[in-house]
Order: structure tokens, then C-alpha cells, then sequence
């Protein structure tokens, strides 16, 4: 029994003394733990809503006003909040566009003889119209709720203030695009995740195996210049990632996951998108890998920086329902970047210009990591 | 004929740690060994030639040109062999050499001709299509070193190129460096700790010890350098003060070194002097269990200059 005892407490202080896999073993779970969390668990808050006003009018201000005070709470009525919040637009075309861009959720149109015809008749039914992004299923689904909503408050307003009155304000939904299951919400953000785990496994690794097995010494002697043996190494990577990106997008079209509604200049931006990431995470995880000090000091910490940036990237649940800390981690997660620019192309046709925002961050973060990989490298050479 | 490597007072200080000091060296067209323990030096020494590390002051030049001026020109006319295995043992061993080869910028035609003609030279030629993985310790070592000659270097510099091979396989793999050494008229610069493997391969030794070269020669040389001839290797039950110090003090011993309970000493006449120690041995209440007389080896050469056998 003693050597039993002797063999646990070699284990046992091993563990100790390698903060790395600790971290790992606790820091791991709890994450996912927290992330998932509060992400699946979180209200939408503040979606952006158009309102394309067309009718002036008592009712229809009061519609807005309905609209305005709808709240949506956490945990059965705690932290209460707006899930949406209103911006007024002129006309139903620039919402339109809008919503094409992503920059809204939802447009409310209020159709002109609205307030005219709930003025006029006693007895009539109205119409308001709401356009929803159907391609941010959990988005849409809370609004619809919420207007839905408003329209029998109205009608019951209505008809408290003039109980002789029996009109009926209906709430119509439309969506925007064609019906978007929940696994192709989810599809853009496995894709980006399968270039993240590319570059855990085939950059990271590959690259402290060569460190550990003296190749990389190996090219200091050999006329290979600096910039040759960085570039050589940074695309093999991209060429690693760009292949598990593209296996697992043909992988998902094939069992429907992904359904594009894109024609070739969304694809060729689709390639560009996975092409930008794949460069940047693996600049990011060559950075990372070449300062690190072992491989597991490596592979223990790649794991809790890819659960953080994967559901904090909105891939599997929408930022706007992220608590305001998981949306600051969320504002500068390429990630998000990529998943947002992802959606826009997939589902939405969208050309260049509503994704150009996406490209400038990745562009940005791109050049950075680069800018950190070849440092890192300069001082490990 | 030019020399292949000259040094000019070659440091090399790591903060306070003088792990180079002050080394000027010429090495010729030869086999050339370096001796010496762990930490002595002698890797840094040739991490400084190989241009991986820079030198803290001082300068060489390997191959005709500077290693602190123009790195680049000594990176393209030296072969470097690592005590490690690098050979990617995922890939064959075509493409092991080829892609090598490439580093080096060799052109197609001639990349491939050479390959081809040096994969039959160590007897490879059938196994090229194969990976690595599965080849013998001795093919892979000679797979690597013949992969530093595709580019056609001046000098090749080895690290322990023997270490974890069989007699059968080391033996193959001497026989290829000399020749690369006498039919490619290619300098080796080989570091190593292994004496058979100096000896039998080398024509000069330098032996290296706290960042300086103690000694240089051929391996003849160096054992003459050690006046006298004869080792006594003695073992005794115990050795009692009085039987070392008169030892010590016996005209005909030249150096004594105790280690437990064995007394290695170095005599000028073996035959002569085995019945006198064990006499002094005797008068001084010493038993002696066994006494053998022998030549004096690099190994003792090396204890002589360094204080310490190789294997510490």
C-alpha cells in the first residue's frame, strides 16, 4: 500500500507543479462553463429595429410607445431591458437595405391610412408589417414576440378607450429571407472553428515540434533567410487551415447545414473571409507557439482561448444577447468578425460593401499578428 | 592550400560565464575532432562557427569567408549534422534529401543527379520512395549525413555522429565520413566524447576544456605529450595514507589519481615499475588485490589535461 501511496503522490505532485494543465483542468470547464452560460441564458437586448413610419398619427404613436416600454427580462424578471431598440427610418426602401446589411434586425412598417382608418371606423382591422432578419433565427424570434405583443396591447387600448369600437390591430410577420434553421446559424462559426483547431494542431504543434527537434536550429544554418523560413511556415499553416475550412464547408453543403444564397462574387468573399482568418489566427497561434515554453504549456492554454473566442464570436447564440463584458471580449474577437462576414455572404447574398467593415477588422487584426508571429520568430531564429 | 577554419581570439561570455575563451585555431583539409566534457565549450565553439550564435568577441573564418561579416556566404558552404535525429520521418527519404536541397537552392538537374548518386553511396538507393519512420538507427544517421552533402559544402560539421548506434552500424557510418573526407576532399569538424571515435577517425584532436584548448595533435602526438608511457591500474582493499604519499613521492611515478578504491598511475617504465609500487604498496600496510599494466589511452590523455575522464 505504501507504493501505491508513492505512485499518487508522484502523480499528484506532478500535477501540482505544472500550472499549465491546472489552469487547463479548472480554467477549461469553467469557461465553458460561464461562456455558454450566459450566452444561451441572456435576453436580447437593444436589436436594432427600424421603424419605416408612414402614418402620422395618435395610434400609431402609440404603437411606439407600447413598443418602447416592451421589456425583456433575465431569469424570470430580473434585468429587465429593451430587446430591441428603434430607429426611425424614412422610407420602407432604405430599411430594406439596411436589413440587407445587417444593420438591422427588424424593420415595423406602419403602412400610410393607418391612423386614418382606426380614426374613421369603428369596427376595422389594421395592419402593421414586420420585416424580420429570419437569419438570426433567436434574434427574430424575440422580437417577433415582443411586437406581436404590442399589437394586442394596442388593440386592447383601443378598445378600453372606446368600448364601443371592436377594431383589431394585427401584427403581420414576414421573413426577410427564406427559412434559416438554427444549424446553419451555427455553420459559419464551425467553419472559423475549424481553422482555429488547424491552427492549434497543425500550426502551434508542428512548429514546437520542430522547435524541440532542433529543425528550427537546423535553418539557421542553412541559407533559408528569415522572411523565407516566416512566410513558408505561416502558409503551410494557412494551406492546413484553408483545407479543414473547406473539407468541413463542402461536409456541411452536402448534409444542408449550409444553404447558400450566394452567387460567385459572395463565394470568391466567402474564400476571402476564411482565407483572412486562417491567416491571422495562425499568425496568432504561431506568435503564441513560438514563445511558448513546452508543448503541453501550449496545448493546455490554446484550449481555453479557443472556447473563449468561439462563443464569444456569436457563432452559436447572437451577441445582442451577450451581458455587456462577453460583448467587449466579443467587439474584439476576429472571430466575431469572421462569423459576422460569414452570415452577411451566406445567407443574406450580400456583395462587398456590407461586409467591408468585417474586412477592415480582420484585415487589421491580420497584419498585427503577422506583425507578432515574425517578431517571435526573429527572436526564437 | 587555404585553411578551412581559422580563429581570432574566438570569445564567446554568457553574462559573467566564459563559455569560449579567447580560442585561436587553424584547422586544415583534415578530420578534425573535438574532445572534450559536457559544458567545456566545444558546442558553443561550433555553434559560433556555424554562425547560430554570434561571438562576443573576436572573429573566424569558415569556409574563406567572415562569420560575423558575411554569414551567409560561410551558411552556403557548410554541412551541419546534428546529434539529433531531423530527419522528418513522416516523408521519404527522396524527399528528405530533396527538400533539403531546395533549402540550399541547388537546381533541379543537378539537385536530383546528386541525390540519386548519394543515396547509392550509403546504400540507400532501393529504400528512396520509403519513409523514414522505418529505418534502422544506422540508415537514418547516414541518410542525415549524406543529406548535409547535397548541397555540395566545404566543410561539414558533426555532432556526436555516432551516439546510440550499434558497433556494426557506428563502423559503417566512419567509413563513409573518411571517405567523404578522401574522395570529396570535404573537411569534418566532428565534436565528440567518445575516444574510439577520435581516435580511429580523426587526424588531429584538439581537447577542450573551460572554454580553452588544453591540447592539439594527432592522436599520437597527444599521447606523447603525456611524458612517459605506462599506465598501472592498481586495486586495492584500502589505500592507507602512507602508501599514496609515498607513491607520490616515488621517482619513478609520474602522477597518481585515486578513485575509491583503485589508484590509476602513470609511470615512465610499466615493466619496472610494478614490482616497486606493489613493494611501497606493502611497506605501507596496503593489500593489493589485482594490478594491471597497460598502454596509455586517449582516455588518460584526456584525464591528464583535464582532470576528469570523459565520462564525467
Amino acid at each position: 500500500m505504501k507504493a501505491a501511496l508513492a505512485v499518487w503522490e508522484r502523480d499528484v505532485r506532478k500535477f501540482a507543479r505544472q500550472p499549465a494543465v491546472m489552469m487547463a483542468a479548472i480554467i477549461g470547464p469553467f469557461l465553458s462553463l460561464i461562456l455558454l452560460g450566459y450566452a444561451f441564458g441572456g435576453a436580447i437586448t437593444y436589436a436594432p429595429v427600424a421603424v419605416v413610419r408612414e402614418s402620422n398619427g395618435p395610434f400609431s404613436s402609440q404603437f411606439i410607445d407600447i413598443m418602447r416600454i416592451q421589456l425583456s427580462c433575465e431569469y424570470g424578471g430580473v434585468n429587465c431591458k429593451n430587446s430591441y431598440q428603434l430607429t426611425d427610418v424614412s422610407d420602407l426602401d432604405s430599411a430594406r437595405a439596411m436589413l440587407r446589411k445587417g444593420l438591422v434586425k427588424a424593420i415595423v412598417y406602419i403602412p400610410l391610412g393607418f391612423d386614418q382608418a382606426l380614426t374613421n371606423h369603428a369596427n376595422t382591422k389594421v395592419t402593421i408589417n414586420v420585416y424580420l432578419d429570419n437569419t438570426d433565427p433567436i434574434s427574430a424570434a424575440a422580437i417577433t414576440g415582443e411586437i406581436t405583443q404590442a399589437g394586442q396591447q394596442l388593440s386592447a387600448q383601443i378598445q378600453i378607450n372606446s368600448p364601443t369600437t371592436n377594431s383589431i390591430v394585427n401584427v403581420i410577420l414576414a421573413d426577410f429571407y427564406r427559412n434559416v434553421f438554427y444549424i446553419e446559424f451555427m455553420a459559419p462559426g464551425s467553419l472559423v472553428q475549424s481553422i482555429m483547431f488547424a491552427s492549434i494542431i497543425g500550426g502551434g504543434i508542428s512548429i514546437l515540434e520542430d522547435k524541440e527537434r532542433g529543425i528550427i536550429e537546423g535553418y539557421l544554418v542553412s541559407p533559408l533567410k528569415q522572411y523565407e523560413i516566416i512566410i513558408g511556415v505561416l502558409f503551410a499553416g494557412v494551406t492546413k487551415a484553408m483545407f479543414s475550412a473547406g473539407t468541413l464547408f463542402v461536409l456541411s453543403l452536402m448534409i444542408g447545414a449550409i444553404r447558400p444564397n450566394a452567387g460567385i462574387v459572395g463565394y470568391v468573399l466567402m474564400f476571402l473571409t476564411l482565407f483572412l482568418t486562417s491567416l491571422g489566427i495562425i499568425s496568432m497561434m504561431t506568435a503564441y507557439a513560438v514563445r511558448a515554453t513546452s508543448r503541453n504549456a501550449y496545448t493546455f492554454t490554446a484550449f481555453p482561448i479557443n472556447i473563449t473566442l468561439y462563443f464569444t464570436s456569436g457563432a452559436v447564440y447572437p451577441t445582442n444577447g451577450f451581458p455587456t463584458w462577453m460583448q467587449q471580449i466579443a467587439a474584439v474577437n476576429p472571430e466575431a468578425y469572421a462569423v459576422d462576414a460569414l452570415r452577411l455572404l451566406m445567407y443574406k447574398g450580400a456583395g462587398l460593401t456590407p461586409v467591408l467593415g468585417d474586412f477592415a477588422f480582420l484585415t487589421g487584426f491580420t497584419v498585427i499578428m503577422i506583425g507578432l508571429a515574425t517578431v517571435a520568430f526573429k527572436r526564437a531564429l | 592550400m587555404d585553411l578551412a577554419v581559422q580563429t581570432f581570439a574566438l570569445t564567446k561570455r554568457f553574462k559573467d560565464f566564459v563559455a569560449v575563451d579567447r580560442i585561436d585555431l587553424e584547422i586544415k583539409s583534415e578530420v578534425f575532432g573535438m574532445l572534450g566534457p559536457n559544458g567545456a565549450g566545444k558546442t558553443t565553439l561550433v555553434r559560433m562557427l556555424t554562425t547560430v550564435l554570434q561571438p562576443t568577441e573576436g572573429t573566424a573564418t569558415v569556409a574563406g569567408a567572415d562569420i560575423r561579416r558575411e554569414p551567409g556566404k560561410v551558411r552556403e558552404r557548410i554541412g551541419v549534422v546534428a546529434q539529433a535525429m531531423t530527419l522528418d520521418v513522416e516523408l521519404t527519404a527522396w524527399e528528405n534529401l530533396d527538400i533539403y536541397g531546395k533549402y540550399y537552392g541547388v537546381p533541379r538537374t543537378l539537385r536530383h543527379e546528386r541525390i540519386k548518386e548519394l543515396l547509392r553511396w550509403v546504400g540507400l538507393a532501393e529504400r528512396a520512395r520509403d519513409p523514414v519512420g522505418g529505418f534502422s538507427g544506422g540508415m537514418k544517421r547516414r541518410l542525415e549525413i549524406v543529406r548535409s552533402l547535397v548541397h555540395q559544402p566545404q566543410i561539414l560539421f558533426l555532432d556526436e555522429p555516432t551516439t546510440g548506434l550499434d558497433p556494426q552500424a557506428r563502423a559503417a557510418v566512419w567509413d563513409h565520413l573518411v571517405a567523404i573526407h578522401k574522395d570529396q576532399g570535404i573537411t569534418l569538424v566532428i565534436t565528440t566524447h567518445y575516444m574510439d571515435e577520435a581516435e580511429g577517425l580523426c587526424d588531429r584532436l584538439a581537447i577542450v576544456d573551460h572554454g580553452k584548448i588544453v591540447a592539439l595533435g594527432t592522436p599520437s602526438e597527444l599521447k606523447r605529450k603525456v611524458s612517459g608511457g605506462d599506465i598501472v591500474e592498481a586495486e586495492l582493499s584500502t589505500i592507507p595514507e602512507a602508501a599514496l604519499n609515498a607513491l607520490e613521492k616515488a621517482d619513478f611515478v609520474l602522477e597518481v589519481k585515486k578513485r575509491d578504491n583503485s589508484l590509476t598511475i602513470l609511470v615512465k617504465n610499466g615493466a619496472e615499475a610494478v614490482p616497486r609500487i606493489v613493494q611501497l604498496v606493502d611497506a605501507n600496510r596496503g593489500k593489493i588485490k589485482a594490478i594491471t599494466l597497460r598502454e596509455l589511452t586517449l582516455d588518460d590523455v584526456f584525464l591528464h589535461f583535464t582532470g576528469r575522464s570523459l565520462g564525467e
